[in-house]
């Protein structure tokens, strides 16, 4: 190639590029943006695309209660907030409690089992697996009233323990999967030789293998922690108020309702976002290579 | 190896073997096995919320009753019209933006920080912000089409059928593109550079090498893509629910909210599981064909 159509190619792939980040980013912008405008900013035809009036007037309202100044004013403006919108920072804290919970689950039990399975033979072994495997197969909506019916039983509902069993039971058969073949590339040379040496399985597992797929194991950590933190339909049948209520049911609960005031949900969005996308940065590398494996790997 | 370490008993190995499986296989066979028991159960006996008493055994009148509906019909209608926008649509554009991800410039390495973003942040997070820009009285579509000429006045997409479908659509793409750029990228980096060298020896240009040489080799990627996208875009339910409610008039009421809505607001508790349990059925379907296009994929197997 001449160097003169390289750089041509050059810029085209850096228009196209730039196109791409605007198109991935423009949301997150629209709705950072929106967050620190007045109400009345917002509704403004054609819309102001460089605020100009920015205010910490949403983000009070979340924290401390104050309504914005611009609500007090007019009537009519203030019944559109919505003071459930409020609810956003106990939804977090439940949220990160139990998605912690389930990542924790995650790193307990699916590593032991997944050891298990990668070096132990024992009956019953293969068709356990593949039920753990199979299980995950159950499309959501239709196992919602069973579940429902089981945590009621279970005299969970409401619970964060009904939240941490469902998202255990979707996630830890990836966790399980994804461990087996992981601890199965490992060579079981200086496990077996600690063995001799008198080490039980349990030893080996915890003072050889973790340490060396330290990788895996934050990947898994990762993946259960944010299918817990993102779940949706789960967390709104077994949830009641806010004594369990996950942050994506409480924003969206709150965001359907008509008369809410898009500032004020626009920050509850923001602050929601932010877990999930530190996590993403955080463990990039692994969530990439795990993505990688879900999808594509039998 | 089994020579030289002595074999350990063998029924503490064993007794270590399913304590620390138990806990696992527990838990997935209580959220598995009692709720396909439940809903086939349930499907096979009239189950209404008004007659809690009373639930007659009757037999597959609920499958029929539900097959026979035209909302039923509609539903997977509107499911696979949705498949099959979305599904092309999230691949296509996986397709391009891999090579954008997979240039060594500057670009590709903040494009690769930031394209994991919509796959990070919870569905229903993205469909609320998705269904405010194109919100009919402060949406940032609006605005901008109002802005460059094209609109007189702002348009509600959002309950209009065929626009809101679309806009639930571009939303969905939009969170799919991530997992389909990536595994684009995978593919594409597994293609060995001595064949575009090769290539370019022969004094092919950059459209032959992708026609000859990246479209065939990525062939697999892209049917497991499309299967997998196919089955992602049949239980849709996140965008839907914060997004459109199913409608206007059912346009968006995709079949995993057609089966919620019989379920929680009709409360035809027997129908709804006969609804699961099609749901479940047509998803083995697509499962089967999914894991056989993995196992015949030598490309993954490590």
């Amino acid at each position: 190639m001449s160097p003169r159509r390289r750089r041509w190619g050059n810029l085209v792939v850096t228009l196209l590029g730039l196109v791409v980040a605007a198109y991935i980013l423009a949301p997150f912008a629209w709705v950072a943006l929106s967050s620190i405008q007045p109400e009345k900013e917002l509704f403004r035809v054609p819309p102001h695309w460089i605020p100009r009036i920015v205010t910490a007037d949403n983000y009070r309202f979340i924290f401390t209660g104050k309504f914005p100044a611009g609500y007090q004013e007019t009537g009519l403006l203030r019944g559109r907030i919505s003071e459930k919108a409020r609810d956003a920072l106990p939804a977090l804290r439940n949220s990160t409690i139990v998605a912690l919970t389930v990542a924790l689950a995650n790193l307990i039990f699916g590593t032991i089992a997944a050891y298990t399975f990668a070096r132990v033979r024992f009956r019953g072994a293969n068709p356990l697996y593949v039920f753990i495997l199979a299980s995950r197969l159950l499309p959501p909506m239709a196992v919602a009233i069973p579940y429902y019916l089981i945590i009621n039983r279970l005299g969970l509902l409401d619970r964060y323990s009904a939240l941490i069993l469902i998202h255990s039971t979707f996630t830890l058969p990836f966790t399980v999967w994804f461990l087996t073949i992981y601890f199965r590339r490992v060579p079981p040379d200086i496990e077996e030789a600690a063995m001799v040496d008198g080490c039980t399985r349990l030893q080996a597992l915890l003072r050889i293998v973790a340490p060396v797929a330290a990788p895996a194991l934050a990947a898994t950590a990762a993946f259960a922690f944010m299918f817990s933190y993102n779940d949706f339909p789960f967390a709104l049948f077994v949830t009641a108020t806010i004594r369990s209520q996950t942050i994506p049911v409480i924003v969206s609960v709150t965001a359907v309702n008509p008369d809410v005031s898009f500032g004020v949900v626009a920050v509850a969005v923001v602050l929601t976002m932010i877990p999930p996308v530190a996590f993403a940065m955080v463990f990039r590398n692994y969530i990439t290579r795990g993505l990688i494996a879900v999808t594509t790997t039998r | 190896m089994n020579l030289i370490v002595p074999p350990r008993p063998k029924y503490r190995e064993a007794r270590y073997a399913y304590a620390t499986v138990l806990p696992v296989v527990l838990l997935v066979a209580l959220f598995t096995l009692y709720p396909i028991g439940f809903a086939v159960v349930t499907s096979l006996r009239e189950v209404v919320l008004y007659k809690p008493e009373s639930t007659p055994f009757v037999g597959l009148k609920n499958y029929v009753d539900v097959i026979r509906s035209e909302f039923f019909t509609s539903a997977w209608g509107h499911t696979l019209t949705f498949a099959a926008g979305a599904v092309p649509f999230a691949t296509v554009l996986g397709f391009g933006i891999a090579h954008l991800l997979n240039a060594r410039t500057r670009m590709a390495s903040f494009l690769n920080v930031t394209i994991l973003l919509p796959w990070a942040i919870p569905t229903v997070i993205s469909g609320i912000i998705w269904a405010w820009i194109f919100n009919s009285s402060y949406g940032a579509f609006n605005g901008a089409l109002y802005s460059l000429g094209v609109i007189e006045r702002y348009v509600p997409w959002l309950s209009r059928p065929t626009t809101a479908l679309l806009s639930v659509l571009f939303a969905h793409v939009w969170k799919e593109v991530p997992l389909t750029s990536i595994l684009y990228l995978a593919a594409l980096q597994a293609i060995p550079d001595e064949l575009f060298d090769a290539a370019r020896a022969d004094g092919a240009g950059a459209l032959a090498a992708l026609r000859h040489i990246t479209i065939p080799l990525l062939i697999p990627t892209t049917l497991i893509i499309v299967v997998y996208e196919t089955m992602v875009a049949i239980v849709t339910f996140d965008l839907l629910y914060v997004m459109t409610g199913g409608g206007p008039g059912g346009a968006t009421s995709l079949i995993s909210y057609f089966v919620y809505n019989s379920m929680f607001t009709s409360y035809n508790f027997g129908q709804g599981a006969a609804l699961a349990v099609l749901l479940a059925a047509s998803l083995v379907v697509f499962i089967v064909i999914y894991l056989r296009l993995l196992r015949s994929e030598e490309l993954y197997r490590e």
